[in-house]
C-alpha cells in the first residue's frame, strides 16, 4: 500500500485569462506566472477565445508522509492555495495527478473528500447566522455522520476548542479567533486522517494564533497528516517537519527547516533599522563584497525602514555598510547580526520577501 | 520525524440514507437562517397584498362608474371576478419571480458568504444544496400563497370555489417547471457575471406573455404562439380554471399533462446545467471569484 498521505506528480494548473488575472484566478493565486498561447473554450455552447492562459501551478511534485506536518510556504500569488484547492477536489488540475490517502483527486473525488478535513477561507467558511453547535451539526450531516455519533463528537470538539460556554450563541457574535476555531472543529468532525489548513492563523491576534498553533501540534501528536500553507515563516519553522517553498507556481526548495537553513549557513543575516532610507542605497550596499539579498521594508513609523541583508563575513563588511548608510541625513539606528532564518532562505532563493 | 498513530475516522452513513440525512440538514439549516432574518414577515404577509393592488385598482378605474367594462372583460376572460383573476395571475408571477431570485441566486449567495466551498468539500451530493434551498423555498411559497388567498378573501370577498385536492395537485405539478427553471438559473448565475439581466428578462416575459392580469386572447397572434411555450401560461390558466370556475379533473387533465412535460424538461435542463457548471467551476476556479 502507498505510504504517502498526499502525493502529487507534475501538478499543473492553468487558468484562462480574459481580463485581469485577479478576476480570473483564485484570490490568493492571482499572480501570473507565464501567459501562454491562447486556446478555445466553450461557454454555454458558444466558443470564446481567452486572451491567454496563465499558469498558477507549474509542475508541482509533493510527497507527504503519513503523520507529517508539511508547510507550504510562499508569498501571495505563489500557487499555494491553488495547489491546496486541487488536492481537496475544488479544482481539477490542467495536467498531472494527485492522490490523497491513496485516492485520485479527479476520479475518486468523493473518497478524497471523505479523507480530508479542510480549513479554507477560515471564518467565512461557516454560517454566521447559526450557532457553533448548529454549524457543527449541519456539517456533521454533510459528512454523513449519524446523529447519535455526531452529538458526542460535537460536544467533544466544542470542549476542545474552548467554545462550550458560547456554543449556542450565533457565530456572528464571535471574535475572529473563535470563528476560526469553529472552522477547525468543522474540519475535525469526521476525524479525517489528513488536514489541509490554508493560512489558519491569518488575521488572528497573537494569542488566538498561538492557540491555533498549539492545536496543530496536538493534531500532529494524534497522528494527523497536516498540509499547512502560511506566509508566516516562524510559524512554518515551528510547526513543520518539512517545508516546501513555492514561488510563481513552482516548488523551488524542499526540506526540513534545518536543511533549508543550512543552505545559507555560511552567511550572516544582518538586520538594520535605518532612518531616512533612500531607494538607491540598496544598490550601493549590494556593491559591497559578499553582500546579497538586500530587502528594505518600511516599518510605517517615524520614517524608519527595516533593512535585511546577507553577508558571508559580517565583521568585515559592517563598517562599509555603516559608512554607506550614514550619509546625507540617513542614520543607522539599530543593528543586529543573527543566524539566518527561513525568511532569509526564502529571500536567498526568490530574491523577495515573503510578505511582498 | 513523523508519527504512525492510527486515526480512526468517525463512523459514517452510506448511500441514499446518508444523502437523505444531508438533504434534511440543508433544509433545517436554510429554515433556521430564514427565520433569523426578520424581513420574512414583509415577504410573507405584506408583499402578497401590495403587488396585486396596483393592478386591481387600475382595473376598477377602467371598469367605469357602473363597472360596465366588466362585460367586455367577462367576454374575453370567462369570469367577472377581476380581483380573483388578477390575484391568481400575480401570485404565479410572484412565485416564479421569488424562485428566480432566491433559488436562482442561492449558490451565488453561498459563494459570496464564503460557505459554498465548505459545503462542496463534504462528500455529500453537491446538488443537495440547491434541493434543500428549494424545499424551504417551496414551504415559504405555500405559506405566501395561502396568505395571499386569505387576505384577498377577507379584503375583497373573492370566492375561491375550486376543489382543494385538484388545486393542491396543480400546485405540486407546477413545482418542477418553476423550480427547474430556478435550478437552471442557479447554475448560470454561478458563472455568468451579470445574472440580474436574465432574471429581469424572464420575469418580463412571464408578465407580458402569460397574461398575469389579462387573457392572452388579447395578445397579437405571434405573442399567443410564444405564450404556448411558457409553462407559466398553463399554470395561471389552470389555477384560474380550478379556483374561480371550479373546473373538474377532466377539464384540468390536459393542463396537468402539459405541465408534467414542461416540468420534466426544465428539471432535466436544470440538472444538466448544474453539472455542467460544477465541472466548469472545477476547471476555471469560478467558485471563488468573490
Amino acid at each position: 500500500m502507498n505510504h504517502w498521505a498526499i502525493e502529487a506528480e507534475q501538478l499543473i494548473k492553468k487558468f484562462p485569462q480574459r481580463a485581469t488575472p485577479e478576476a480570473a484566478a483564485p484570490s490568493d493565486d492571482a499572480e501570473v506566472a507565464q501567459p501562454t498561447a491562447p486556446s478555445r473554450r466553450r461557454l454555454f455552447g458558444r466558443k470564446q477565445e481567452p486572451a491567454a492562459w496563465f499558469t498558477a501551478v507549474d509542475g508541482v511534485d509533493l510527497h507527504i508522509e503519513q503523520g507529517e506536518v508539511f508547510g507550504l510556504l510562499g508569498p501571495n500569488g505563489a500557487g499555494k492555495s491553488t495547489t491546496i484547492r486541487m488536492l481537496c477536489t475544488l479544482l481539477e488540475p490542467t495536467s498531472g495527478t494527485a492522490h490523497v490517502n491513496g485516492f485520485d483527486t479527479v476520479k475518486q473525488s468523493t473518497q478524497v473528500r471523505q479523507s480530508l478535513g479542510t480549513v479554507l477561507a477560515g471564518e467565512r467558511s461557516i454560517y454566521w447566522k447559526l450557532t457553533a453547535r448548529e454549524n457543527l451539526a449541519y456539517f456533521a450531516a454533510l459528512f454523513h455522520i449519524p446523529p447519535k455519533a455526531a452529538q458526542p463528537r460535537i460536544a467533544e470538539l466544542l470542549e476542545r476548542m474552548e467554545l462550550t460556554s458560547r456554543a449556542d450563541d450565533l457565530v456572528e457574535k464571535y471574535s475572529t479567533g473563535m470563528k476560526q476555531r469553529v472552522a477547525i472543529a468543522r474540519a475535525l468532525l469526521a476525524q479525517p486522517p489528513i488536514l489541509l489548513l490554508d493560512e489558519p492563523t491569518l488575521g488572528l491576534d497573537p494569542q488566538a494564533a498561538r492557540r491555533v498553533r498549539e492545536l496543530v501540534k496536538e493534531l500532529k501528536a494524534e497522528g494527523h497528516t497536516i498540509l499547512l500553507t502560511t506566509h508566516y515563516m516562524e510559524e512554518a519553522d515551528q510547526l513543520s517537519d518539512r517545508i516546501g517553498i513555492i514561488d510563481t507556481g513552482k516548488v523551488i526548495a524542499l526540506g526540513t527547516p534545518a536543511e533549508l537553513k543550512r543552505r545559507i549557513s555560511q552567511q550572516d543575516a544582518i538586520r538594520l533599522e535605518v532612518a531616512g532610507w533612500h531607494a538607491e542605497m540598496a544598490e550601493s550596499l549590494r556593491q559591497l563584497p559578499t553582500v546579497e539579498n538586500v530587502t528594505p521594508r518600511y516599518t510605517g513609523a517615524d520614517s524608519l525602514w527595516e533593512v535585511n541583508l546577507l553577508a558571508a563575513n559580517s565583521r568585515a563588511v559592517l563598517p562599509g555598510i555603516i559608512d554607506r548608510l550614514n550619509t546625507n541625513g540617513t542614520r543607522v539606528v539599530n543593528l543586529n547580526v543573527v543566524q539566518p532564518s527561513l525568511e532569509d532562505v526564502f529571500i536567498h532563493l526568490t530574491g523577495k520577501a515573503l510578505r511582498d | 520525524m513523523t508519527t504512525t498513530t492510527f486515526i480512526s475516522p468517525v463512523t459514517r452513513k452510506h448511500g441514499l440514507a446518508a444523502e437523505w440525512h444531508a438533504l434534511r440538514a440543508v433544509v433545517r439549516r436554510e429554515w433556521t437562517i430564514f427565520r433569523r432574518y426578520p424581513s420574512w414577515i414583509i415577504a410573507l404577509f405584506i408583499w402578497p397584498i401590495i403587488f396585486p393592488m396596483a393592478y386591481i385598482l387600475s382595473s376598477q378605474a377602467l371598469a367605469g362608474p357602473n363597472s360596465g367594462g366588466l362585460l367586455i372583460f367577462q367576454h374575453n376572460a370567462g369570469t367577472t371576478d377581476v380581483v380573483g383573476y388578477i390575484v391568481i395571475g400575480t401570485i404565479i408571477w410572484m412565485w416564479q419571480n421569488v424562485v428566480l431570485w432566491n433559488v436562482g441566486f442561492a449558490l451565488r449567495e453561498e459563494r459570496m458568504r464564503g460557505t459554498l466551498e465548505s459545503n462542496w468539500l463534504s462528500p455529500s451530493w453537491r446538488f443537495s444544496l440547491l434541493l434543500g434551498n428549494s424545499a424551504v423555498q417551496m414551504v415559504t411559497m405555500l405559506i405566501f400563497i395561502a396568505v395571499s388567498l386569505i387576505e384577498f378573501s377577507v379584503l375583497y370577498g373573492v370566492r375561491f370555489n375550486g376543489d382543494p385536492i385538484l388545486v393542491t395537485l396543480l400546485f405540486l405539478i407546477s413545482i418542477p417547471s418553476i423550480y427547474g427553471l430556478g435550478f437552471a438559473f442557479a447554475s448560470i448565475v454561478i458563472i455568468a457575471r451579470e445574472a440580474n439581466a436574465f432574471v429581469f428578462l424572464v420575469r418580463g416575459l412571464v408578465m407580458i406573455f402569460c397574461g398575469i392580469t389579462y387573457p392572452i386572447a388579447v395578445l397579437p397572434g405571434w405573442m399567443q404562439g410564444v405564450a404556448l411555450f411558457l409553462p407559466q401560461t398553463y399554470i395561471i390558466y389552470g389555477f384560474r380554471a380550478a379556483m374561480l370556475n371550479a373546473a373538474d379533473f377532466q377539464t384540468l387533465l390536459p393542463v396537468y399533462g402539459i405541465l408534467l412535460a414542461f416540468g420534466a424538461f426544465w428539471l432535466a435542463v436544470g440538472f444538466a446545467l448544474f453539472h455542467r457548471m460544477e465541472r466548469r467551476a472545477r476547471r476555471t476556479g469560478a467558485l471563488e471569484q468573490y
